[in-house]
Protein backbone atom coordinates (compact mmCIF):
# COMPACT_ATOMS: atom_id res chain seq x y z
CA UNK A 1 0.00 0.00 0.00
CA UNK A 2 2.87 2.42 0.98
CA UNK A 3 4.09 1.76 -2.46
CA UNK A 4 1.10 2.51 -4.45
CA UNK A 5 0.82 5.65 -2.04
CA UNK A 6 4.23 6.65 -4.24
CA UNK A 7 2.78 5.47 -7.44
CA UNK A 8 0.07 7.92 -6.83
CA UNK A 9 2.49 10.87 -5.88
CA UNK A 10 4.52 9.81 -9.46
CA UNK A 11 1.32 10.45 -11.09
CA UNK A 12 0.11 14.02 -9.36
CA UNK A 13 3.75 15.32 -9.98
CA UNK A 14 3.63 14.12 -13.45
CA UNK A 15 0.42 15.79 -14.09
CA UNK A 16 1.49 19.14 -12.99
CA UNK A 17 4.50 18.76 -15.07
CA UNK A 18 2.21 18.10 -18.22
CA UNK A 19 0.20 20.81 -17.36
CA UNK A 20 3.34 23.13 -18.24
CA UNK A 21 4.57 21.03 -20.59
CA UNK A 22 1.62 19.66 -22.89
CA UNK A 23 1.83 16.13 -24.78
CA UNK A 24 1.63 12.70 -24.56
CA UNK A 25 3.36 11.50 -22.11
CA UNK A 26 5.80 7.93 -23.70
CA UNK A 27 8.09 7.10 -20.26
CA UNK A 28 8.11 8.23 -16.65
CA UNK A 29 11.54 7.67 -15.18
CA UNK A 30 11.70 7.07 -11.49
CA UNK A 31 14.59 6.53 -8.87
CA UNK A 32 14.66 4.33 -5.87
CA UNK A 33 17.35 4.16 -3.59
CA UNK A 34 18.15 0.63 -1.70
CA UNK A 35 17.55 1.93 1.40
CA UNK A 36 14.41 3.70 0.93
CA UNK A 37 11.84 1.56 2.25
CA UNK A 38 10.15 0.61 -0.94
CA UNK A 39 10.07 -2.88 -3.07
CA UNK A 40 11.19 -2.27 -6.48
CA UNK A 41 8.94 -5.07 -7.85
CA UNK A 42 5.78 -3.79 -6.44
CA UNK A 43 6.51 -0.29 -7.16
CA UNK A 44 7.12 -1.25 -10.38
CA UNK A 45 3.61 -3.01 -10.61
CA UNK A 46 1.79 0.22 -8.92
CA UNK A 47 3.25 2.91 -11.54
CA UNK A 48 2.28 0.49 -14.41
CA UNK A 49 -1.20 0.28 -12.59
CA UNK A 50 -1.64 4.22 -12.54
CA UNK A 51 -0.04 4.92 -15.93
CA UNK A 52 -2.04 2.58 -17.80
CA UNK A 53 -5.25 4.65 -17.04
CA UNK A 54 -6.32 8.16 -18.12
CA UNK A 55 -4.73 10.43 -18.49
CA UNK A 56 -1.29 8.67 -19.04
CA UNK A 57 -2.82 5.66 -21.60
CA UNK A 58 -0.14 3.35 -21.43
CA UNK A 59 3.12 5.74 -20.96
CA UNK A 60 6.23 3.45 -19.83
CA UNK A 61 7.34 3.47 -16.07
CA UNK A 62 11.38 2.96 -15.89
CA UNK A 63 12.20 2.48 -12.33
CA UNK A 64 16.26 2.40 -11.64
CA UNK A 65 17.68 1.38 -8.82
CA UNK A 66 20.46 3.59 -7.18
CA UNK A 67 22.72 3.65 -3.37
CA UNK A 68 21.13 5.48 -0.23
CA UNK A 69 17.69 6.40 0.38
CA UNK A 70 16.29 8.38 -3.07
CA UNK A 71 12.75 8.67 -3.63
CA UNK A 72 12.01 10.96 -6.72
CA UNK A 73 10.47 11.33 -10.21
CA UNK A 74 13.62 11.45 -12.45
CA UNK A 75 12.61 12.22 -16.04
CA UNK A 76 9.96 12.42 -18.63
CA UNK A 77 9.73 11.96 -21.95
CA UNK A 78 6.94 13.76 -23.59
CA UNK A 79 6.00 13.36 -27.52
CA UNK A 80 4.58 17.00 -28.39
CA UNK A 81 3.23 15.67 -31.61
CA UNK A 82 5.65 18.39 -33.64
CA UNK A 83 7.64 16.65 -36.22
CA UNK A 84 11.18 15.95 -35.64
CA UNK A 85 13.84 18.81 -35.98
CA UNK B 1 7.58 13.06 -33.91
CA UNK B 2 9.75 14.84 -31.63
CA UNK B 3 10.43 13.60 -28.00
CA UNK B 4 11.80 15.74 -25.65
CA UNK B 5 12.93 14.42 -22.38
CA UNK B 6 12.68 16.69 -19.41
CA UNK B 7 14.86 16.39 -16.32
CA UNK B 8 12.90 16.41 -13.08
CA UNK B 9 14.55 15.53 -10.23
CA UNK B 10 11.68 15.73 -7.58
CA UNK B 11 11.77 13.82 -4.34
CA UNK B 12 8.06 11.66 -4.03
CA UNK B 13 8.23 13.08 0.09
CA UNK B 14 8.71 16.26 -1.19
CA UNK B 15 4.97 17.25 -0.75
CA UNK B 16 4.53 15.48 2.91
CA UNK B 17 7.86 17.20 3.93
CA UNK B 18 6.30 20.18 2.79
CA UNK B 19 3.04 19.49 4.94
CA UNK B 20 5.72 17.89 7.86
CA UNK B 21 7.76 21.59 8.01
CA UNK B 22 4.74 22.81 8.24
CA UNK B 23 3.17 21.06 10.99
CA UNK B 24 6.16 21.16 13.29
CA UNK B 25 6.15 25.21 12.57
CA UNK B 26 3.09 25.29 13.91
CA UNK B 27 3.35 23.51 16.83
CA UNK B 28 7.00 24.83 17.70
CA UNK B 29 4.78 28.23 17.50
CA UNK B 30 2.18 26.84 19.92
CA UNK B 31 4.79 25.13 22.49
CA UNK B 32 3.65 21.63 21.76
CA UNK B 33 5.68 18.54 21.66
CA UNK B 34 4.44 15.62 19.51
CA UNK B 35 5.90 12.32 19.29
CA UNK B 36 5.18 9.76 16.48
CA UNK B 37 4.94 6.04 18.08
CA UNK B 38 5.53 3.64 15.71
CA UNK B 39 5.93 -0.82 16.12
CA UNK B 40 4.14 -3.49 14.94
CA UNK B 41 0.74 -4.59 15.39
CA UNK B 42 0.13 -5.68 19.60
CA UNK B 43 3.44 -3.96 20.90
CA UNK B 44 1.42 -2.32 23.59
CA UNK B 45 1.26 1.14 22.01
CA UNK B 46 -2.30 1.57 23.04
CA UNK B 47 -1.86 0.23 26.93
CA UNK B 48 1.31 2.71 27.03
CA UNK B 49 -0.96 5.61 26.06
CA UNK B 50 -3.46 4.33 28.65
CA UNK B 51 -1.49 4.66 31.28
CA UNK B 52 0.36 8.01 30.12
CA UNK B 53 -3.06 9.44 29.86
CA UNK B 54 -4.44 8.30 33.46
CA UNK B 55 -1.20 9.47 35.06
CA UNK B 56 -0.53 12.49 32.89
CA UNK B 57 -3.03 13.51 30.82
CA UNK B 58 -4.42 16.44 32.86
CA UNK B 59 -0.58 17.48 34.38
CA UNK B 60 0.33 17.54 30.48
CA UNK B 61 -2.29 18.48 28.34
CA UNK B 62 -2.09 15.25 26.48
CA UNK B 63 -4.27 14.77 23.38
CA UNK B 64 -4.00 11.60 20.90
CA UNK B 65 -3.86 11.21 17.31
CA UNK B 66 -4.47 7.73 16.08
CA UNK B 67 -4.25 5.95 13.28
CA UNK B 68 -5.63 2.49 12.08
CA UNK B 69 -6.45 0.72 8.86
CA UNK B 70 -10.43 0.56 10.13
CA UNK B 71 -11.83 0.84 13.25
CA UNK B 72 -11.70 3.85 16.03
CA UNK B 73 -11.24 0.94 18.76
CA UNK B 74 -8.03 2.38 20.07
CA UNK B 75 -9.31 6.04 19.93
CA UNK B 76 -12.52 5.01 21.53
CA UNK B 77 -10.40 2.70 24.93
CA UNK B 78 -8.17 6.26 25.10
CA UNK B 79 -11.04 8.35 25.07
CA UNK B 80 -12.10 6.51 28.46
CA UNK B 81 -9.30 7.93 30.59
CA UNK B 82 -9.14 11.16 29.34
CA UNK B 83 -11.46 14.34 28.97
CA UNK B 84 -9.50 15.53 26.57
CA UNK B 85 -9.67 14.78 22.55
CA UNK B 86 -8.51 11.68 21.24
CA UNK B 87 -8.49 12.14 17.43
CA UNK B 88 -9.09 8.86 15.18
CA UNK B 89 -7.50 9.12 11.67
CA UNK B 90 -9.36 6.13 10.09
CA UNK B 91 -6.66 5.24 6.99
CA UNK B 92 -8.82 3.03 4.74
CA UNK B 93 -6.26 0.63 4.10
CA UNK B 94 -3.34 2.95 3.94
CA UNK B 95 -0.68 1.35 6.08
CA UNK B 96 0.84 4.51 7.63
CA UNK B 97 0.16 8.39 8.47
CA UNK B 98 1.18 11.04 6.35
CA UNK B 99 1.59 14.59 6.94
CA UNK B 100 -1.75 15.64 5.28
CA UNK B 101 -3.69 13.56 7.84
CA UNK B 102 -1.99 15.31 11.09
CA UNK B 103 -2.15 18.62 9.43
CA UNK B 104 -6.16 17.45 9.40
CA UNK B 105 -6.23 16.08 12.60
CA UNK B 106 -3.95 19.17 14.26
CA UNK B 107 -7.46 21.27 13.09
CA UNK B 108 -9.93 19.77 15.57
CA UNK B 109 -7.09 20.23 18.37
CA UNK B 110 -7.11 23.58 20.63
CA UNK B 111 -3.45 23.65 20.47
CA UNK B 112 -3.39 26.32 22.85
CA UNK B 113 -5.13 23.60 25.51
CA UNK B 114 -2.33 21.21 24.69
CA UNK B 115 1.66 20.81 25.25
CA UNK B 116 1.78 17.35 24.12
CA UNK B 117 0.58 15.00 21.52
CA UNK B 118 1.02 11.44 20.82
CA UNK B 119 0.50 10.31 17.22
CA UNK B 120 -0.20 6.57 17.52
CA UNK B 121 0.93 5.49 14.07
CA UNK B 122 -0.63 2.47 12.03
CA UNK B 123 1.18 -0.67 13.81
CA UNK B 124 3.59 -1.35 10.81
CA UNK B 125 7.60 -1.45 11.33
CA UNK B 126 8.16 -0.53 7.49
CA UNK B 127 6.14 2.22 6.09
CA UNK B 128 5.69 4.82 9.12
CA UNK B 129 9.43 5.21 8.66
CA UNK B 130 9.30 6.58 5.61
CA UNK B 131 6.80 9.33 6.69
CA UNK B 132 7.79 12.14 8.36
CA UNK B 133 4.92 13.78 10.17
CA UNK B 134 5.98 17.16 11.69
CA UNK B 135 7.34 15.42 14.96
CA UNK B 136 10.15 15.89 17.63
CA UNK B 137 10.54 12.62 17.50
CA UNK B 138 9.59 8.66 16.69
CA UNK B 139 9.63 6.29 19.39
CA UNK B 140 9.45 2.67 18.60
CA UNK B 141 7.89 0.45 21.09
CA UNK B 142 8.84 -3.13 20.80
CA UNK B 143 7.50 -5.64 23.04
CA UNK B 144 9.60 -9.01 24.10
CA UNK B 145 7.17 -11.27 23.20
CA UNK B 146 8.37 -10.23 19.42
CA UNK B 147 12.03 -11.57 18.24
CA UNK B 148 14.86 -9.83 19.18
CA UNK B 149 16.14 -9.47 15.75
CA UNK B 150 13.28 -6.63 14.90
CA UNK B 151 16.12 -4.11 14.59
CA UNK B 152 18.13 -6.04 11.69
CA UNK B 153 15.20 -6.88 10.47
CA UNK B 154 13.10 -3.64 10.27
CA UNK B 155 16.61 -1.13 10.08
CA UNK B 156 14.81 1.57 9.03
CA UNK B 157 12.30 2.34 11.78
CA UNK B 158 15.29 1.80 14.40
CA UNK B 159 17.20 4.07 12.63
CA UNK B 160 14.34 7.02 12.50
CA UNK B 161 13.77 6.46 15.98
CA UNK B 162 15.40 8.34 18.48
CA UNK B 163 13.33 6.54 21.37
CA UNK B 164 12.92 2.89 21.72
CA UNK B 165 10.14 1.48 24.11
CA UNK B 166 10.74 -2.03 25.40
CA UNK B 167 7.24 -3.36 26.51
CA UNK B 168 5.85 -6.41 28.41
CA UNK B 169 8.94 -6.79 30.38
CA UNK B 170 6.36 -8.48 32.84
CA UNK B 171 6.93 -11.21 30.16
CA UNK B 172 10.42 -11.63 29.94
CA UNK B 173 10.75 -15.07 32.63
CA UNK B 174 8.54 -16.94 30.81
CA UNK B 175 9.81 -16.06 26.94
CA UNK B 176 13.38 -16.87 25.54
CA UNK B 177 13.96 -13.23 24.83
CA UNK B 178 17.45 -12.71 24.97
CA UNK B 179 17.16 -8.55 26.10
CA UNK B 180 20.93 -7.82 25.97
CA UNK B 181 21.30 -9.69 22.29
CA UNK B 182 18.16 -7.44 20.64
CA UNK B 183 19.40 -3.86 22.50
CA UNK B 184 22.42 -4.74 21.00
CA UNK B 185 20.89 -5.42 17.60
CA UNK B 186 18.84 -1.75 18.11
CA UNK B 187 22.27 -0.27 19.31
CA UNK B 188 23.96 -1.69 15.86
CA UNK B 189 21.42 -0.19 13.45
CA UNK B 190 21.03 3.07 15.47
CA UNK B 191 24.12 3.85 18.00
CA UNK B 192 21.91 6.94 19.44
CA UNK B 193 19.16 5.29 20.05
CA UNK B 194 17.92 5.72 24.03
CA UNK B 195 16.25 3.03 25.79
CA UNK B 196 12.91 2.40 28.29
CA UNK B 197 12.40 -0.74 29.59
CA UNK B 198 8.35 -0.83 30.48
CA UNK B 199 5.55 -3.51 31.57
CA UNK B 200 2.42 -0.59 30.60
CA UNK B 201 -0.05 -3.61 31.75
CA UNK B 202 1.46 -3.69 34.93
CA UNK B 203 4.12 -0.67 35.21
CA UNK B 204 7.27 -1.50 35.71
CA UNK B 205 9.05 1.49 34.44
CA UNK B 206 6.91 3.55 33.52
CA UNK B 207 8.18 6.31 36.22
CA UNK B 208 11.31 6.86 34.33
CA UNK B 209 8.89 7.22 31.09
CA UNK B 210 6.98 9.41 32.96
CA UNK B 211 9.67 11.54 34.26
CA UNK B 212 10.96 11.78 30.29
CA UNK B 213 7.64 12.86 29.07
CA UNK B 214 7.60 15.55 31.90
CA UNK B 215 11.17 16.81 30.77
CA UNK B 216 10.12 17.06 26.85
CA UNK B 217 7.37 19.26 27.65
CA UNK B 218 7.39 22.87 27.81
CA UNK B 219 7.54 24.30 31.00
CA UNK B 220 4.06 26.20 31.32
CA UNK B 221 0.71 25.10 30.69
CA UNK B 222 -0.79 27.53 27.74
CA UNK B 223 -3.81 27.08 28.59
Amino acid sequence: MHELSLALEVGRLVENHLRATPGRLVRVGVKVGLDAGVEPENLAFCLESVFAGPPFHGAETVLERVPGDVLRLDFLEVDDGRPDD
Amino acid sequence: MAVRTIEVRESLMARNNELAAAVRQRLNDAGVTMFNLVSSPGSGKTTLLERTLVALGEELGIAVVTGDVQTQNDADRLARHTARLVQAVVTGGACHLDARQVTEALDQIDLSATRLIFVENVGNLVCPASWDLGEEAKIVVFSVTEGEDKPLKYPKMFRQSRYAVINKMDLLPHLNFNLDQATAFARQVNPELEFFFTSALHGEGLDEWFSFLRSRVGASPRV
